[in-house]
């Protein structure tokens, strides 16, 4: 077996040494009726390398991707282009096969590149200090309302309705089994019902969750929501979908959250069909202590040569048990390098390139559209609902248009199950060319 | 250190923070894509002033990380035997196999007909723990070991309320188990009460039993324990609890001992999490990603969560919606990536090798005791499974505790063990080597180990205390990082 090292002869010489007589003796602390027949799992055979090649390579070529077609599907995941610097970063055996970097001197690679990434998010989500990852964007929106709930000793949530409804899902059900209440509010018109979200926050609420830009793609003000959470003592946690958007449209951090939270997915992390993903978690400095998660700190070693090390980690699960901010232990280290290796590659220039071109490639689209469909109205950042007559039209021109190798866009109803089925929710980044616009209103056309 | 050379220790290289190595404006990288005119009502929103993200050409980018890369250990560099964490080698086909365009460029969303290869792979993989653990039932959503705890106990409520037993909220969690139990118990609503180990490491009956009663939703139990110890009374602490009207949650983060070799089904635990990027190789990348699937008993199998992936006559689909599961816990169906390098890992063994996992493992773990058991303090004697536990008890009578040795290690030239873990012990240390290391290094290991012990003896210990003395830092300002917090680069700070 390629992977164990040791020779017959090993093996007899260590045994000798152990003081057994064979294999199985080490297992003797465990029952015999419990021992199963070695070789008797109900398994296919070992396969040598070649064979594992060959099984994947079939299986991958089942599948369609984003490589040789054009892809318009958002919805939290978005295929923007990866420089191949990145996954080269990542490749490096020094950062893939490390472990959570508990001993800092011979970690220190890990580490200041945590400490990077940790700087680059905090800067482009305007925020004060941010942690180093959650799994993904919904679990990042769930543990926001734990932390807020713990800031402001209070037990209210108030999601809108316009935030991810994966997002909404994930929170509900990690509330669900505590104290406390989560209230939905509804949106209209695919955009945040600003007013009725502010109407929903009163005395007990912990947080308000909002998106931005929202679900459907909407940019909209915040400042409404803000003084409402002032007026009332609640937080403000805003979650977003595509990190590139604030290379274009002012940060959530200058408009006053309190927490921000989403997915780094969009900054050099392959789509992957749902992971290996990258939850961003920002807040302000001085709620850090009721913050979850790993986190990398600044300082000095023993010869006064700066250094950085995890830190805060009486927060945590092995140090508080019970009493820990959160239970979360695995972070997405090298998501996070991959972050910090893209962003460093881009930089501002880069990043706004990026979302200009997204946005920018969603404004030809709609301005484009046939009369038979209609866009969501008001202003979207890369991402709207295209609405047509009735689900068969919609379903047909799907159809049409995976047969031009587009991806057109994914049924509203499939990630929200209250919405009508003639919807679909489209995104746009800067992998999408003219070309492939004009193919999208070509297929429109041929389904009128 | 010269101001103007990098080059400090032959060619060990300092390397500023990549704000320090910046430019003034970002070099200009050439994209894909539009351009046009945005509409009015988007650039009102325009963000007023640039974030300040540095914009490295292409061969200073690769330089800064590459530099940084070296500052770090990982398994393919040497030894790495943390215990509880299982650093085994991660195979680099595997690599491969996970960015093939075809699995890594899949957008969740796609229509499930153009995604069947991938959801087949996946749909073995599940069939696959599920025959290993016996406990056929399976979701490959939790992201991590401590998510898949939170899934299994949100499952074992599920269970309970749709049994009118919701009142049932309390979770027993033996003293030596990870700081994960408690926590997730907690998370998901439950209250934690801890057991005491018993002198011997395992798990006390009688202490249990003087817990088992009608709050009880389940026991939490890593087995082989956290000191590497087989709980041989698993079958009877099973039985107890299931008696007393609870379940039985296994903690499956030592899983790498039993592969192959004992299920956990056939103990009587009625939930499991799979860490698999302990047991299945995939790699930690400095923290992760991991994966947690959990694995679970027809009892608790309605429960699951969704989507699930099913397989039907006319092949795989994502099931969205059930009215007895407890819901998503990700925003997806789970960290694919890591998932196809599991199922990888787990193919290249097979039906008649994968139970050579547990059998190296646990031989090297016996292999690395038999050897040092006479120099350091064994808590528990006998044989150990995958990992075993030592203390620095002789140690200490010279002023040495296990963070000098520890320390003194990474002069030698290894990783350190995991330390002062578990609780339950003083000074723990914990050695976990795997499968995957060679004799040879186990040996220089034990030599390593041998030399800290006669040192100590002999009163030479300074090295010890300033340790490590060669890395490119020493002991670092933990106390003065925590105190006055500096999570993010300014200016200032340089």
């Amino acid at each position: 077996m390629r992977f164990l090292p040791h020779t017959e002869r090993d093996r007899s010489r260590m045994l000798e040494t152990i003081g057994v007589s064979g294999m199985r003796d080490l297992f003797a602390d465990i029952p015999a009726d419990l021992h199963i027949e070695p070789g008797s799992l109900d398994m296919p055979d070992a396969l040598h390398e070649a064979g594992i090649i060959r099984k994947f390579t079939q299986a991958a070529e089942q599948n369609r991707h984003a490589g040789n077609t054009r892809c318009f599907l958002g919805g939290g995941t978005y295929h923007h282009f990866v420089p191949a610097v990145v996954d080269y970063v990542i490749g490096r055996g020094e950062f893939l096969t490390a472990y959570t970097p508990y001993q800092p001197e011979i970690s220190q690679g890990t580490l200041q590149a945590l400490f990077e990434f940790q700087t680059m998010i905090a800067r482009l989500l305007g925020m004060e200090v941010c942690n180093a990852s959650m799994y993904d964007a919904a679990t990042s929106v769930a543990e926001a309302a734990l932390m807020a709930r713990r800031v402001t000793r209070r037990e209210r949530v108030v999601l809108a309705g316009s935030v991810n409804p994966r997002y909404r899902t994930v929170t509900h059900n990690y509330l669900s089994r505590i104290s406390g209440s989560s209230v939905d509010v509804p949106c209209s018109g695919f955009a945040t019902d600003v007013d009725a979200v502010v109407e929903a926050i009163d005395g007990e609420t912990a947080c308000v969750i909002v998106q931005y830009p929202d679900f459907y793609g909407s940019v909209y003000d915040l400042a409404s929501v803000r003084a409402a959470c002032d007026a009332a003592g609640a937080l403000m946690v805003v979650a977003f979908s595509d990190a590139t958007a604030f290379a274009l449209i002012e940060a959530p951090g200058s408009l006053g959250a309190d927490i921000c939270v989403g997915s780094g997915q969009a900054l050099g992390i392959p789509m992957g069909y749902g992971g290996p993903q990258l939850g961003l978690f920002a807040c302000k400095k001085k709620h850090v202590r009721q913050m979850p998660g790993r986190v990398c700190g600044m300082t000095h070693d023993a010869r006064d040569r700066r250094g950085f090390v995890l830190t805060l980690s009486t927060r945590e699960q092995h140090i508080r048990r019970e009493k820990a901010t959160s239970n979360i232990c695995s972070n997405q280290g090298l998501m996070c390098t991959a972050a910090a290796a893209y962003m460093s590659l881009m930089g501002d220039a880069g990043l706004a390139t990026v979302a200009r071109r997204s946005a920018a490639a969603l404004s030809r689209l709609v301005s484009g559209l046939p009369d038979h469909v209609r866009a969501a109205s008001g202003p979207r950042f890369n991402e709207t609902v295209l609405s047509f007559a009735d689900g068969d039209s919609r379903d047909h021109f799907l159809a049409g248009a995976e047969g031009c190798d587009i991806f057109a866009g994914i049924p509203l109803e499939r990630i929200d199950p209250k919405a009508e089925a003639c919807h679909l929710l489209v995104a746009t980044t800067e992998m999408i060319e003219a070309e492939d616009i004009a193919d999208y209103h070509a297929a429109l056309e041929a389904v009128r | 250190m010269s101001e103007h050379y990098s080059g400090t220790h032959g060619l060990q290289h300092e390397e500023p923070l990549v704000f320090e190595r910046a430019h003034e404006e970002s070099v200009s990288i050439h994209l894909p894509g539009v351009e046009g005119d945005l509409p009015d009502d988007l650039t009102s929103f325009a963000r007023r002033e640039a974030a300040g993200i540095p914009g490295l050409s292409e061969p200073e980018t690769v330089r800064h990380f590459v530099r940084l890369s070296q500052w770090n250990h990982g398994i393919e560099t040497g030894f790495y035997p943390l215990g509880s964490c299982t650093m085994k080698y991660n195979p680099r086909v595997n690599e491969t196999l996970a960015r093939l365009p075809g699995l890594a460029q899949l957008h969740p969303d796609q229509p499930e007909h153009t995604v069947q290869g991938i959801l087949a792979l996946l749909y073995e993989l599940q069939e696959w723990l599920g025959e290993i653990a016996g406990l056929p039932h399976v979701t490959l959503q939790p992201a991590a070991g401590a998510h898949g705890e939170l899934t299994g106990l949100m499952l074992i409520r599920a269970a309970l309320a749709a049994k009118g037993e919701g009142y049932r909220t309390k979770v027993l969690v033996p003293d030596s188990a990870h700081g994960t139990n408690p926590a997730s118990a907690s998370l998901c609503g439950m209250e934690t009460v801890e057991l005491k180990s018993g002198d011997d490491g395992r798990m006390d009956i009688d202490v249990l039993k003087a817990h088992l009663d009608d709050d009880v939703a389940a026991l939490m139990l890593t087995n082989p324990n956290t000191a590497g110890m087989f709980e041989s009374d698993i079958v009877e602490i099973c039985r107890l609890v299931h008696e007393a009207g609870g379940f039985v949650y296994g903690d499956g983060a030592n899983l790498n001992a039993l592969v192959g070799i004992a299920k956990a089904g056939d103990m009587g635990i009625d939930c499991l999490h799979i860490n698999v990027h302990k047991t299945f190789s995939t790699p930690h990348g400095g923290g992760g990603p991991g994966g947690g699937p959990v694995v679970v008993n027809e009892t608790l199998a309605p429960y699951l969560p969704v989507p699930r992936i099913e397989k039907g006559d006319d092949g795989y689909r994502l099931l969205h919606d059930d009215d007895q599961s407890i819901g998503p816990v990700l925003g997806s169906i789970g960290q694919s990536g890591v998932l196809l390098r599991a199922a990888a890992y787990i193919a290249a063994f097979g039906r008649e090798h994968l139970h050579k996992i547990a059998e190296d493992a646990v031989l090297n773990a016996n292999y690395v005791l038999a050897r040092l058991k006479d120099a350091y303090h064994v808590p528990f004697p006998g044989l150990c499974k995958h990992e075993c536990l030592l203390t620095d008890e002789i140690q200490n009578r010279h002023g040495i505790k296990t963070l000098d040795i520890a320390k003194r290690l990474i002069d030698l030239g290894f990783h350190p063990m995991t330390v002062y873990f578990p609780l339950i012990v003083h000074g723990a240390m914990l050695i976990e080597p795997t499968e995957t290391e060679s004799k040879e290094t186990l040996d220089a290991f034990c030599e390593a180990m041998l030399e800290i012990a006669a040192a100590s003896e002999a009163g030479d210990t300074e090295d010890m205390h300033a340790a490590p003395l060669l890395p490119i830092r020493s002991r670092l300002d933990e106390t003065g990082a925590a105190r006055k917090p500096i999570l993010v680069w300014t200016e200032e700070e340089s």
